[in-house]
């Protein structure tokens, strides 16, 4: 008999004993209707947004609100100029060899993120957007070992944790919420929920969880910079994962420019045509 | 590495006096439960805790009344995801299949993040013989294996050590400048790990809870580790407790946020990481090769042997922090992987060599502290009771405790017995106490096996009876009466 037959009959004989103390014989599953909701949030999307920037804040995170997607180019690059300067100040001996790595930012694929048109806006800046096709060998990890800076969109956050989720998948790496020291998450509202329950309840009901689980393999939820409290509880942060995280949400939920502006815009364009 | 000095098969009385005398072991000790005691019990009613934890225990009873189907599932989706399970009925099954699964994919260098299942089955030990370089990467399993120690609790491996002596290894083992910041040496950690993980081979981790319905094995970390083990080396090693397993993916989120707000007191970890077999066609990282452990080593015996309830636990390490005896010995006088009330419990059931392992349910003041911080709910001042009426029938228990229990009811039994054994007692106390100069430190006979450990007052001179009747005569104040002494 193999070593999971054995385990498994064993287990069966000893809950079929009428006496055994435990578990008890009744042992429902809990429901949903049931099942609590550990943690509460409320509001509309600005509210959530407000609420999930100050949770991630509490846990050493920083984030930004911007009402339109317009704006979240221009966020982006002087979150990571703020940065490069802010790591050129603090820095203490020589500068390190980056390998030509030092404008460089681990990315997902551009077609991934919740905005358009990123690549190009950075490099005028003369940041290089990265989205290595594979990091799966150490030559591959080389390449992209000292990037300092990471960016992604997330597939949901959860406002009353400031968490989010990120999901492995074509076009979304793994590495660049991992391996850089900064990371900045693009989180538009449309995909802010007020708890993780709420996400649950809405993806089950849609009769798709399961699934979406099994299809991809490497989900994370990740809430606040890498942290530590090894050493007598003190807190370190950056232990392994970034040590700096950034939310920029931003409203996507409202056209970038209103229909009576986009009328306004023909009828002003018409004007031109006609002089 | 260095030699240890910690060493776990020393008699039980021994490790206990030997954590009882490091001065240094108290006061890292002291700095770090109550901060964890306090930070769960704010966590904990910050939201409707007790709900949380009649849920978490009404699914943990379902999860093992329904055990044998769950893991079957649990099997299939895993399979189905890609990945492959195994079976292990003994420790020693555990470091045949990883060595094994190794060997096969060439693996020269291993990556772990913390699991105590792997150190219950001692796979470092395994896969080093087989010529394995295996790296801890937690930074408390890093700096206790710089330090050649095993870890002394649940949550945080290197509780019993302060920031001057984990200075003091860094220092030796990654020349590291002098300091204490823990800052400082956090960033010495992160470099020396980063290379680590860049050019693993294989990552092995636990498994904090697997969800049956989705075949997904989930780990919480908060430094990252876990993440960077199952997402960089070719080959991800999960090995798990059969009891691990949640049914659903909401179960799993329920259970999440009871370790989380239980173990550290945060609202989240900073990670939970969920994997679902290896990477897919079209991902750009993540392991070509997953493989899962399921492990019994006595846990089926558990059930067995009524005490089924310990297979709950979340292992988050909260009846470590309340117990008052955990907070004055520390981990390593337990002399097992498991320590604290829980490792009292389970230690005599899960297949681990550990000396004196009958001592460990007398490890206890039965005060319930446990029970209480329990996210699950279990009982376990109940099965200490159990464990130490298992010993007391084997005919294990001391003499002195058969004898004194019965030399104690037949003095209870009537009123002058009872006045009479105080005053003898009072007598006899002072006489010993005189002595030794303030607290008996020796007594005789049988009673030696108490002082030989710890310290006992003198009994008062005059008994509470005594005092009340002079008081109730009127003749004098209790006040006034010690006075005149």
């Amino acid at each position: 008999m193999s070593a999971r037959d054995e385990i498994l009959d064993r287990i069966r004989t000893i809950l079929s004993r009428p006496e055994l103390s435990f578990p008890p014989v009744e042992a429902p599953p809990l429901t949903a209707d049931e099942r609590m909701t550990v943690t509460h949030a409320e509001g509309d999307a600005a509210a959530l947004a407000r609420r999930f920037g100050q949770e991630l804040e509490k846990l050493y995170g920083s984030y930004e609100i911007l009402s339109s997607a317009i704006e979240v180019r221009l966020a982006l690059i002087n979150r990571l100029t703020d940065w490069a300067a802010e790591e050129d100040a603090a820095r203490k001996g020589p500068k390190p060899e980056t390998f030509g790595q030092e404008r460089m930012v681990l990315s997902w694929a551009p077609a991934q993120l919740p905005i358009d048109g990123l690549a190009e806006a950075l490099a005028d800046m003369q940041w290089q957007l990265v989205a290595p096709d594979k990091l799966t060998s150490p030559e591959a990890l080389e390449k992209v070992r000292f990037v300092r800076f990471g960016v992604t969109g997330v597939e949901a956050a959860f406002a009353s944790t400031g968490s989010m989720l990120v999901v492995s998948g074509p076009g979304t790496n793994r590495s660049a919420s991992l391996l850089p020291f900064r990371h900045i998450a693009l989180i538009p509202f449309s995909r802010l929920y007020a708890t993780m329950e709420a996400w649950l309840t809405e993806r089950r009901a849609a009769g798709e969880l399961v699934d979406l689980l099994r299809t991809r393999a490497g989900w994370n939820m990740i809430t606040g910079p890498s942290k530590s409290a090894d050493i007598e509880m003190n807190l370190t942060l950056g232990v392994h994962g970034p040590k700096y995280v950034h939310a920029i949400l931003f409203d996507d939920t409202r056209p970038v420019i209103s229909e009576a502006e986009r009328a306004e815009i023909a009828r002003l364009m018409a004007l031109d045509d006609d002089e | 590495m260095t030699t240890s000095t910690i060493d776990l098969t020393l008699p039980y009385k021994t490790r206990v006096q030997d954590a009882l005398g490091n001065k240094h072991l108290r006061t890292a000790l002291d700095r770090s439960t109550g901060r964890m005691a306090g930070q769960r019990v704010a966590a904990m009613t910050a939201v409707d805790g007790q709900l949380l934890r009649d849920q978490v225990r009404q699914m943990k009873e379902h999860v093992i009344r329904n055990l044998p189907d769950l893991l079957e599932e649990l099997e299939r989706t895993i399979t189905a995801n890609g990945g492959h399970v195994h079976w292990a009925k003994e420790g020693v099954d555990v470091q045949r299949l990883v060595v094994e699964i190794a060997r096969k994919a060439n693996v020269q260098k291993v990556v772990k993040a913390k699991s105590m299942a792997t150190e219950e089955v001692h796979l470092n030990q395994a896969l080093q013989s087989a010529g394995m370089k295996v790296v801890e990467t937690d930074l408390g399993e890093y700096i206790i294996q710089l330090a050649g120690e095993p870890p002394s609790h649940i949550v945080a491996p290197v509780i019993h050590r302060r920031v001057e002596e984990i200075a003091e290894v860094f220092q030796r083992e990654l020349d590291m400048p002098p300091t204490l910041d823990p800052q400082v040496i956090c960033s010495v950690a992160r470099g020396a790990l980063r290379k680590e993980f860049l050019s693993a081979d294989m990552g092995i981790s636990g498994c904090n809870f697997a969800i049956a319905e989705t075949g997904t094995c989930c780990i919480v970390t908060n430094e990252g580790n876990g993440r960077m083990s199952s997402t960089l080396p070719r080959v991800y090693v999960v090995v798990m407790g059969i009891e691990k397993l949640v049914p659903t993916v909401e179960d799993a989120f329920l259970q999440y946020q009871a370790l989380c707000r239980s173990a550290t007191g945060q609202q989240c970890s900073v990670y939970l990481s969920m994997t679902n077999g290896p990477r897919r066609p079209g991902d750009t990282d993540g392991p070509e090769e997953f493989h899962v452990i399921l492990l019994d080593n006595g846990r089926v015996d558990m059930l067995a042997k009524e005490y089924g309830e310990a297979l709950c636990c979340l292992r988050c390490g909260a009846c470590l922090n309340v117990c008052p005896v955990y907070r004055e010995i520390g981990g390593h006088a337990y002399g097992s992987t498991y320590s604290g009330p829980i490792g009292a419990v389970i230690s005599p059931s899960i297949h681990l060599e550990v000396t004196d392992v009958d001592k460990l349910p007398y490890a206890s003041s039965l005060c319930g502290a446990c029970r209480e911080a329990c996210p699950a709910k279990i009982d376990l001042p109940r099965m200490l009771l159990e464990l130490r009426r298992d010993v007391v029938e084997e005919g294990d228990a001391p003499l002195f405790d058969r004898q004194s229990m019965q030399a104690f009811s037949f003095a209870m039994g009537s009123r002058g017995r009872y006045e009479a054994a105080g005053k003898l007692g009072s007598l006899g106390s002072n006489v010993f106490a005189g002595m030794s100069g303030g607290n008996i430190k020796f007594m005789p006979g049988p009673l030696a096996a108490w002082t030989s450990s710890r310290d006992f007052p003198p009994l008062a001179k005059r008994s509470f009876r005594e005092q009340w009747k002079e008081r109730q005569r009127g003749r004098k104040s209790i006040g006034e009466g010690k006075k005149e002494e």
